[in-house]
């Protein structure tokens, strides 16, 4: 199937897009179109513009700062996979973004896009989360910074406002001492997640936490994260108190998934 | 077995490869025509629905056409002549009811396909909907709607066999009854189906261009449908991506592309995607089974009581028809086994789903997984390893060829050889030592068998007994030399990754001596080509070799009368070898006979044969029963009980394909077929709503298996020649594809056993393993 | 306009955004080695080589290329590594339909030059997004192997080219423009049979204000639509309403015009909405009803029960990611009894329309619809 009409144009900049989108509904930023391609190519999604940010430059770049670093919303997958990267995590992210659907995917699909694509399914959503990012938005009314738990508000749901863009995704930096897991349960390579988990256990900074994520909601954080992690609660008990919603069966695989990612992290292996 | 350097048995590499390699295929999607105009189909959301009205869109209604436009064509019938059949018309536009999702219902023609689509947008339907009928188990009810009103039930077909049945039963000290069932899936080639055609004004001639399997019956097809002399109508195959038999069938779309070609005198192309491929066309596989099997304490298998249900869906395709399926099913479920008692009851099912079209090893699949998991469960019951079940109950190869007991014919072959040799490389002891010491990571360790044959290269009086359009007779071939001393070869049956245009040119090398490179072979155009009725049924070597065989026979009489005067011998003493005549002393080229023949004939003998070096020939094997090629499939599966996912660690195939022309070709064949199975054991399934939507209608939702999901199969050959074929060579093709649901659904039921949990349905997702483990371990 | 270059030559690219750069390839280019297999991303047959590396060309638009490099398999004739693989791809029978190739040889060409040391099960990791149905991938991986056992290669770099013949300006004819909107999903406005079926959701709040305060807000169909966020009423007569229910679910956006039937037992305080309605952009139509009722609970406080059941068709139903759907109509569900609630203490509504995955959402809204209405 081919799209129905729309009209695309190029940002140069930040804040080219910001005035090309000019807060309207039925025009829609894009960068790699990964997920919006598809949508558009089935007719399911028709908005009548689309604002290509994927060659603006200064969503491309890399920042950074005392505690965190800063990644242009336009960076590929790939070019995290690459470890071309200032990496916050100590190799977390390259590993991350390997798993990301397939590589001709990866070297379009873009880290900015994902996170405003907002699939509960998706990498970036459910491990950014775990690590405690968040998103620097330019839009009509200026520029504003949420923290992906604020962002998120559903299944391809997000704070986003009509003409709001995201900009930059801040990560914090993990020192040596923090621990990382993740695990998700696909049927196929490269297909959608059925289950998945992220556990980060960083005592340097005293955060912990456990990511549930491919529940078709926004990623939740389960609650006695570090109890978790230390072996001393029951991903079982606590899945089934923090995701009612899943059905029974399903609560089961995010159990499994919230176990091996905790058993990932003190193997220090990540699947 | 090779008998020459590049002839029957040499694994050449293929003619067909480089300009697939360098992108230079000429697929239908490829074809571009000066004023050609694309063509999207408005199809119907619903399943099941009686329409109201079309409306087309204001100012653009030149550019839609509906049924009502169709003026004097016919809609598609494939009628069986078994008795009881019903008969169900194909609409080519819907008419007055809609009967699946996506069935066209509307041609809308613009100049590139986005706008053809915007206009299918455009138009308006009306429709009420009726309940649809989602589940072949319930089609037969009562108060089932009727797809077809003059209907008395929702079945094109009841048919069965019996034989001893009740004997058996009553001899039998064990018994094992189960369902099982197998999911509806799309053949998914990776090339979707696709139309080009315009009319010959010089010929005088509708030209379709089609991605097909089976030219010469598309144009009987659409002869009939279209109302036109068989002369007045060419079709075309070019390079066709896969088929599988998704392109064994006579479209509606290629009828309505030939219709408007004809009236807007312009080209037009259709190029079906993958939307519409998912939505509107998973359309085989499913198969449901009550099957009980019967043996006695001893180990001796005594029969096999069975009623089967296929869901055929809406309407008869043509030209195999809604009966192929199902009855295939009475006549092939016992398989190379020896039983005392049989009977079996199919029902042809008809559903608000596209009509069923027989998949690489058709009813086999199918029938393979209900046979060889209740094989299983026997034997377990008589407690014996279910490989020594086995070998107590197959044909033994001293009763070779076989009559088992539907009558089917074992042209040859050791099915015992092929399961000891599987067992063999399986190491069981050391297997089942494994087993008992459970897997570190805590997952379930499980081995299976399948067994089973595939006949193949079936003819007249098999097909005749169906009684559907298509009936093969003699398949024919025509051997043309050229001036130059290169070989035409012309076919009618289509290459479409089968390597025909490798192995039939080293059929020719094997009777001819001609170089491989110098044969090309003209297949897939009925105006080129003699009439066959195509690619299907695992027939091409044998019968299109076979043919090759017989034409090159004619030409290398012809040529050696004319070496043995140009060599001055007998022609009883020249072989053709390497390209040219030897004679007792000296020889000649067959570039230098080529040239006689055109150029100098005042050469040529006396009373030369006045064909000429062109030969048609036509070919039937011994007898057309068919030949039996067979395999032993081996599964060692990974399960995790915890998310129920299956890991196929090792996946091994003995195979007995009778002679091999190409072992590379062959290898490949089998290869492809056990992915495609392991996608039928493990992966793919086309999932409907009791409203008949279907619900995976992308590829990230119905999941073909990938590289990662594939796993590395190690294949044993055995050669057993069949005695009726050629050279001995068996139909192949599909066999890969039958063994995979059972070998892994055993090794899978192997894995799951210590929890009393068994799996009794395809594709075995986590979902399903989780389930199975749940009931086990609540039982 | 969009500049780019195909393989090495300049072009101009004027056409249409919704042009992805396959067609623009081969529809207007008459490159057809880039073959499409799915235009969904999933399946690899399109896939060629960008700026260096591997991409969909089904979900890259053309218009969006502006600067790219684009190569494709016709360009590769003097390359001597993808000599290399063709041989390897011929040796090894990593092909046979040859439909899949053009995307399998780009990937294999990525593979060879950026990871030498890959091993059988990495370099089927990396063929995941290249689907083929003959070959089983045996020779494919076989063909990568071998490739990869003579390496490392390094990419060549492209043979110097012939100059431009010209700038030619590819691109399509403004097409005449379609302005109509889409036609309304086949609907008939009947009262509809209760679902016997299809997903179900269903929520209880406790509400701290007396039943009757409750039920004054929901036996007004109007004020029930004004709870429902996207709902729309047109008309009321009797009990059938018509009226629409727009919902936004990530980048769908769906109108589920339609027509609901509104039945109300006072004395039980309950009711229902059984509803159908259209949406004419994707074809797609939904059923939907609606149970609520209300009972006494403590001291002048009283429980709220909605169920909702809805089922949707066409194309909408028929991709499937149905618990996302689920999701967003159990938010929605969510939204409405707060707003409900807040109804009824007279404030205004202030849940905000749920994101979520369009379909489902348009078959509860459209329940709802028809009960708001």
């Amino acid at each position: 199937m081919k799209p129905g009409r729309f009209d695309l144009v190029l940002a140069g900049s930040c804040g080219e897009a910001v005035s090309l989108l000019g807060g309207r509904e039925e025009a829609k930023p894009v960068a790699g179109s990964q997920s919006l391609g598809p949508m558009l190519n089935l007719r399911l999604a028709r908005p009548a513009v689309l604002v290509d940010l994927s060659t603006c430059a200064e969503l491309r770049g890399v920042t950074e700062e005392a505690d965190s670093v800063l990644y242009g919303a336009a960076l590929t997958h790939a070019e995290f996979e690459d470890g071309g990267l200032v990496d916050a995590t100590p190799g977390w992210l390259p590993q991350i973004a390997r798993r990301i659907a397939y590589r001709a995917v990866r070297n379009r699909g873009t880290v900015g896009g994902s996170l405003a694509h907002a699939d509960p399914a998706a990498d970036w959503v459910v491990t950014l989360r775990a690590l405690g990012a968040s998103v620097l938005l330019a839009g009509p009314e200026g520029e504003r910074e949420l923290a992906l738990d604020a962002f998120f508000t559903g299944a391809l749901a997000t704070a986003l406002k009509p003409g709001e863009i995201i900009r930059a995704v801040r990560v914090p930096r993990r020192g040596a001492s923090a621990r990382w897991g993740y695990w998700k349960f696909c049927r196929k390579l490269g297909e959608f997640a059925k289950a998945s988990a992220a556990v980060l256990a960083d005592p340097g900074r005293g955060e912990f936490a456990v990511v549930a994520g491919a529940i078709e909601r926004a990623p939740v954080a389960l609650p006695e994260a570090q109890a978790l992690i230390e072996g001393r609660a029951d991903p079982r008990v606590v899945v089934e108190e923090a995701l009612p919603f899943l059905p029974p069966e399903r609560r089961a695989l995010q159990a499994t998934a919230t176990a091996r990612a905790i058993a990932a992290l003190s193997e220090g292996e990540n699947e | 077995m090779k008998t020459s350097e590049r002839g029957v048995g040499a694994s050449i590499p293929r003619f067909e490869d480089d300009r697939y390699l360098e992108g230079r295929g000429r697929f239908v999607g490829d074809i571009r025509m000066p004023n050609m105009l694309e063509v999207a189909f408005l199809r119907s959301p619903l399943a099941h629905a009686e329409i109201l009205g079309v409306s087309k869109p204001e100012g653009a209604a030149h550019q839609v056409f509906t049924a009502a436009d169709l003026e004097g064509v016919q809609g598609i019938r494939a009628d069986s002549g078994l008795p009881g059949f019903r008969s169900s018309v194909q609409p080519i536009l819907a008419v007055d009811r809609i009967r699946h999702v996506n069935e066209p219902i509307a041609a809308c023609v613009a100049a590139n396909r986005a706008q053809a689509e915007d206009l299918a947008d455009l138009t308006q339907l009306e429709a009420k909907p009726l309940p649809a009928v989602h589940d072949m188990l319930k089609a037969r009810d009562k108060d089932a709607p009727l797809l077809h009103p003059d209907w008395e039930e929702n079945a094109f077909l009841e048919s069965g066999f019996e034989q001893g049945i009740e004997a058996a039963i009553e001899k039998a000290t064990v018994t094992v009854r189960r369902q099982y069932r197998t999911a509806r899936q799309c053949m998914s080639p990776m090339e979707g189906r696709g139309v080009v055609a315009y009319f010959d004004d010089q010929a005088d001639q509708l030209v379709i261009i089609t991605s097909t399997q089976m030219p010469h019956i598309v144009r009987n097809g659409l002869a009939e449908c279209l109302g036109l002399d068989q002369a007045r109508i060419r079709v075309i195959a070019p390079d066709v991506g896969g088929g599988f038999g998704y392109k064994g069938i006579l479209l509606a779309e290629e009828v309505v592309l030939g219709w408007l070609a004809m009236r807007l005198r312009r080209p037009m192309r259709w190029i079906e995607d993958r939307r519409e491929q998912l939505a509107g066309n998973a359309n085989c596989r499913e198969h449901w089974y009550d099957i009980t099997g019967y043996a006695s304490a001893d180990g001796k298998l005594l029969g096999v009581d069975c009623e089967a249900i296929v869901d055929s869906g809406a309407y008869s395709a043509y030209p195999f028809s809604a009966c192929l399926e199902a009855a295939q099913v009475a006549s092939i479920l016992p398989g190379p086994y020896v039983m005392e008692g049989y009977r079996c009851r199919t029902w042809s099912v008809a559903t608000n789903k596209p009509a069923i079209l027989p998949y690489r090893g058709v009813a086999r699949t199918g029938v393979c997984f209900a046979m060889e998991l209740v094989m299983d469960d026997l034997a377990r019951e008589l407690g014996i390893e279910p490989a020594e079940f086995r070998r107590r109950n197959l044909a033994p190869a001293e009763q070779m060829p076989f009559v088992n007991i539907t009558g089917k014919i074992f042209d040859s072959g050791d099915y015992v050889e092929a399961l000891d040799r599987a067992v063999k490389a399986l190491d069981l002891p050391a297997l089942r030592a494994r087993q008992e010491k459970g897997e570190p990571d805590g997952r379930l360790l499980g081995v299976g068998l399948s067994i089973f044959c595939e006949q193949g290269a079936h003819g007249t009086s098999v097909y005749s007994g169906w009684g559907i359009p298509m009936v093969p007779g003699y398949e024919q071939a025509t051997a043309r030399m050229t001036p130059d001393g290169g070989l035409e070869l012309r076919v009618g049956v289509q290459s479409h990754g089968q390597s025909l245009e490798t192995t039939l040119a080293q059929v020719a090398n094997e009777v001819l001596g001609v170089e491989p490179g110098k044969v090309r072979l003209v297949h897939g155009d009925t105006a080129l080509t003699p009439y066959s009725t195509g690619t299907w049924g695992s027939r091409c070597m044998v019968m299109a070799g076979g043919a090759v065989a017989m034409a090159c026979e004619e030409l290398a009489e012809r040529v050696k009368a004319i070496a043995a005067k140009l060599l001055q011998a007998e022609p009883g003493q020249i072989n053709l070898a390497d390209g040219e005549a030897r004679g007792p002393s000296g020889s000649v080229s067959l570039s230098r006979i080529g040239a006689v023949w055109y150029h100098a004939p005042q050469d040529l003998p006396d009373g030369v044969d006045a064909g000429g070096l062109e030969a048609t020939k036509g070919y039937k094997t011994v007898r057309d029963t068919g030949t039996f090629s067979y395999a032993c499939h081996s599964a060692l599966v990974l399960v995790d009980p915890e998310t129920g996912e299956v890991e196929i660690e090792r996946y091994g195939i003995v195979e007995d394909g009778g002679v091999l022309v190409n072992p590379m070709v062959v290898d490949g064949q089998v290869w492809g077929g056990a992915v495609q199975g392991i996608g039928t054991a493990l992966y793919e399934e086309m999932p409907y709503d009791s409203e008949g939507q279907p619900l995976a209608t992308t590829l990230a939702d119905y999941m073909l298996p990938g590289a990662a999901e594939s796993p590395s199969i190690a294949i044993d050959h055995m050669e057993t020649p069949s005695p009726i074929s050629r050279f001995g060579q068996k139909g192949i093709g599909e066999s890969g594809a039958i063994g995979p649901p059972a070998a892994i659904g055993n090794a899978v039921n192997d894995a799951l056993r210590g929890f009393g949990a068994r799996i009794g349905q395809v594709p075995i997702t986590p979902e399903r393993v989780l389930a199975a483990l749940a009931a086990g371990g609540s039982q | 306009m969009t500049e780019f270059t195909v393989n090495g030559q300049p072009v101009r690219y004027n056409g249409e955004g919704r042009t992805h750069l396959a067609d623009f390839l081969r529809e207007e280019m008459g490159l057809t080695a880039t073959h499409i297999g799915c235009e969904q991303g999933v399946c690899g047959a399109c896939t060629l080589v960008k700026d260096g590396k591997p991409v969909r060309s089904c979900i890259t638009y053309a218009a969006a290329c502006e600067g790219a490099k684009i190569r494709t398999l016709e360009d590769y004739r003097d390359d001597v590594l993808m000599a290399r693989i063709r041989a390897a791809f011929k040796e090894h029978h990593g092909l046979q339909c040859g439909f899949c190739t053009p995307g399998m040889l780009a990937t294999a060409y990525d593979i060879a030059t950026r990871l030498p040391e890959a091993d059988e099960a990495r370099i089927r990791e990396e063929l995941a997004g290249n689907l083929c149905r003959c070959t089983g991938y045996m020779g494919i991986v076989a063909a990568i192997k071998a490739v990869l056992a003579e390496g490392p290669h390094v990419a060549p770099e492209p043979a110097a080219r012939e100059a431009v013949i010209a700038s030619a300006r590819f691109g399509a004819a403004e097409a005449p423009e379609v302005v109509a909107e889409a036609a309304a999903a086949p609907v008939v406005a009947e009262r509809p049979a209760l679902l016997t079926d299809g997903h179900r959701l269903e929520r209880v709040a406790r509400i701290e204000l007396p039943a009757e305060r409750v039920w004054a807000v929901l036996s007004d169909i109007r004020q029930v639509a004004a709870c429902m966020p996207g709902a729309s009423v047109e008309a009321v007569k009797g009990e059938r309403v018509t009226g629409a229910m727009a919902a936004k679910i990530g980048p769908i956006t769906a109108r589920f015009g339609g027509t609901a039937f509104v039945t109300y037992e006072p004395a039980e305080m309950r009711g229902t909405v059984a509803g159908q309605g259209g949406d004419g952009s994707s074809r797609s139509t939904a059923r939907g009803e609606v149970h609520f009722a209300l009972a006494p609970s403590g001291d002048a406080g009283c429980e709220l029960t909605c169920e909702i059941l809805y089922k949707l068709s066409g194309p909408l139903a028929q991709v499937g990611r149905p618990a996302i759907v689920a999701g967003v109509v159990d938010r929605l569900l969510a939204d409405f009894t707060a707003n409900v609630e807040a109804a009824a203490r007279g404030e205004a509504p202030t849940a905000s329309a749920p994101p979520g995955f369009a379909r489902l959402i348009l078959a509860a809204l459209r329940n709802m619809v028809g009960r708001s209405t």
